[in-house]
């Protein structure tokens, strides 16, 4: 065995452990869930069957978590989006105290569970909370409710969601040199057409790997709709949950697995695109 | 042309981003918390007061009741069981991924991302599927491996990061002057090493620490760690008694903040989070 070869195998060895755990632990279940619900029904005829789809789909409430699943989820990915970039902005731009301060707070919510973010969340926007308390002091008695539906849902999930969008987009914004900016300046460009021209465009594969992440994350969460969310619609998260440990309907839950898999897939595709090219810059 | 860079020039946003939007995001960042801390010691809380009674009284509730006192204990058993399991098949892995040429490399070190390719809470039915048949639903070891989900990335993506970085000529200094790749390994890479992997591991601990939906769905009945108590917590007893035990919750991410403080640098929360 030549020297490189013998490296090659040892390499394969070292990696091996890990590898397995992570098939069985994700490409297993994965297979075995896509397998469960395309299997044939039983005492039905023999083939792949949709049957299982069909059924769950066929359901009304199941399609209304769907659709409200989808929109909640693109609605926090936006405002998440939206908070961070400028936030992201203005930390990589602005020197002072100020900024100083906020680099360290805005990491915060990356220590706090999701389960204490979500309660202490109910605890500050419920109503007769603290915020209804303050709003209340300075004259104002009415408004919309806060948790318990969609606006609750999102609001928790920008909180939660916050530092991973910064760190990322600030990542990418760090990267890029500052010559290139000062250099737009000096042929003339003005800040906004600097943001459009150089900035936005340099720092387009970590936009995408947030914005990718993002939906998928929210789109898999379970904690913050089941308890920030309403009854029903509900997110498909808890809804499938609930099928698996409150129905014992295993399979329907599965599917509905399945189905999220489906969604998340379109969206991965450009996640796992983004990343590896710029894995491959790094290598 | 001015000197100035040009982003002062971007009065709109400076402005925007003045004191008052500062403000409100502390308020937004920091309330919920807050609220949450004086619940924890508040005997009764009507409204519209802005403070409530003070008292300890949930404290004592919390702390004598058994079910907590068993949670604290399988939270503390199987987080650090999961975080050293995969300290010890994922650091090794990293080295070879930092160091070693071997077929499907880049390849196989991007496979560890595929956990984030899916939506977590679908996973977890998935592996709860697959657990059912195997009989781990309701064991120490499902718990276990169900936390593993979220600390193999960091074991790997980290750690070969770190191996990356460390100069290559010190190892072949050392190799030079006799010492065997073992030695080399042991004496001169892994204490340069040592402090990302020290915060690879605490960023394990807490997302194995802090993981709730998947051990819900694997642990439930008998197998309740802190955070999947938090729920029933949250759900039907009394605000204070959630909020005392959020605070014990947090009580580790305090401690690891404090003993990361030195090495925490935005590079190192950046690369657990991106990579």
């Amino acid at each position: 065995m030549t020297p490189s070869r013998r490296a090659g195998a040892l390499g394969l060895a070292l990696v091996l452990p890990p590898l397995l755990l992570l098939v069985f632990l994700i490409v297993l279940p994965a297979l075995t869930a896509v397998f469960d619900t395309l299997a044939p029904l039983e005492g039905g005829p023999p083939g792949l069957t949709l049957a299982r789809y069909a059924q769950v789909l066929g359901a009304r409430i199941i399609r209304a978590d769907i659709t409200f699943t989808i929109l909640v989820t693109l609605a926090s990915v936006a405002v998440v989006f939206c908070v961070s970039y400028p936030l992201a902005l203005y930390l990589r731009f602005v020197q002072g105290r100020l900024p100083a301060v906020l680099a360290v707070l805005f990491t915060i919510p990356l220590f706090i569970p999701v389960v204490i973010a979500s309660f202490a969340m109910i605890t500050f926007l419920v109503n007769h909370g603290m915020l209804s308390t303050i709003l209340y002091r300075l004259g104002v008695q009415r408004f919309p409710p806060l948790v318990y539906n969609a606006t609750g849902i999102v609001i928790t999930q920008v909180w939660a969601n916050l530092p991973f969008a910064i760190l990322i987009l600030g990542a990418g914004l760090q990267a890029i040199d500052d010559a290139l900016i000062d250099s737009a300046r000096d042929v003339g460009a003005g800040p906004v057409r600097t943001f459009l021209a150089i900035i936005l465009p340099l720092n387009a594969i970590p936009t995408m790997i947030t914005l990718t992440l993002l939906f998928i994350t929210i789109l898999g969460s379970f904690t913050i709709p089941y308890l920030v969310g309403g009854n029903a619609p509900q997110m498909l998260g808890v809804t499938m949950t609930n099928y698996l440990t409150q129905y014992f309907r295993r399979t329907d839950a599965v599917t509905m697995a399945v189905i999220a898999f489906m969604i998340a897939a379109a969206v991965g595709a450009v996640y796992v695109a983004s990343v590896s090219r710029r894995e491959r810059v790094a290598l | 042309m001015s000197a100035a860079p040009w982003y002062w020039a971007v009065g709109g946003m400076r402005r925007a981003l003045g004191l008052g939007a500062f403000l409100a995001i502390a308020a937004f960042i920091l309330g919920p918390l807050f609220t949450l801390l004086v619940w924890a010691f508040a005997g009764s809380w009507l409204f519209p007061n802005l403070l409530p009674e003070f008292s300890l009284k949930w404290w004592s509730y919390v702390l004598s009741n058994a079910d907590v006192g068993k949670a604290i204990r399988i939270s503390f058993i199987s987080a650090p069981v999961a975080t050293l399991l995969s300290a010890l098949i994922c650091i090794p892995a990293a080295y070879a991924f930092a160091r070693l040429e071997f077929p499907a490399r880049r390849a196989l070190l991007l496979s560890f991302l595929s956990a984030n390719a899916f939506p977590k809470i679908g996973l977890y039915v998935s592996i709860a599927t697959l657990f059912y048949r195997l009989n781990l639903m309701d064991t120490f070891t499902g718990v276990v491996l169900i936390q593993m989900v979220n600390t193999l990335l960091f074991m790997i993506w980290i750690p070969t990061g770190t191996f990356r970085g460390i100069n290559r000529n010190l190892e072949e200094a050392a190799r030079d002057v006799g010492a065997g790749p073992l030695r080399t390994f042991f004496h001169i890479t892994l204490p340069i090493a040592l402090p990302g992997l020290i915060i690879a591991a605490l960023f394990a601990f807490l997302a194995a620490f802090d993981e709730a939906q998947g051990t819900l769905i694997v642990g439930t009945p008998n197998h309740i760690t802190m955070p999947v108590m938090m729920y029933t917590l949250v759900l039907s007893y009394p605000q204070p008694v959630g909020a005392v035990f959020s605070v014990l919750l947090s009580l580790p991410s305090l401690v690891f903040l404090i003993v990361a403080q030195r090495y925490l640098r935005a590079g190192y929360l950046a690369a657990g989070y991106t990579l």
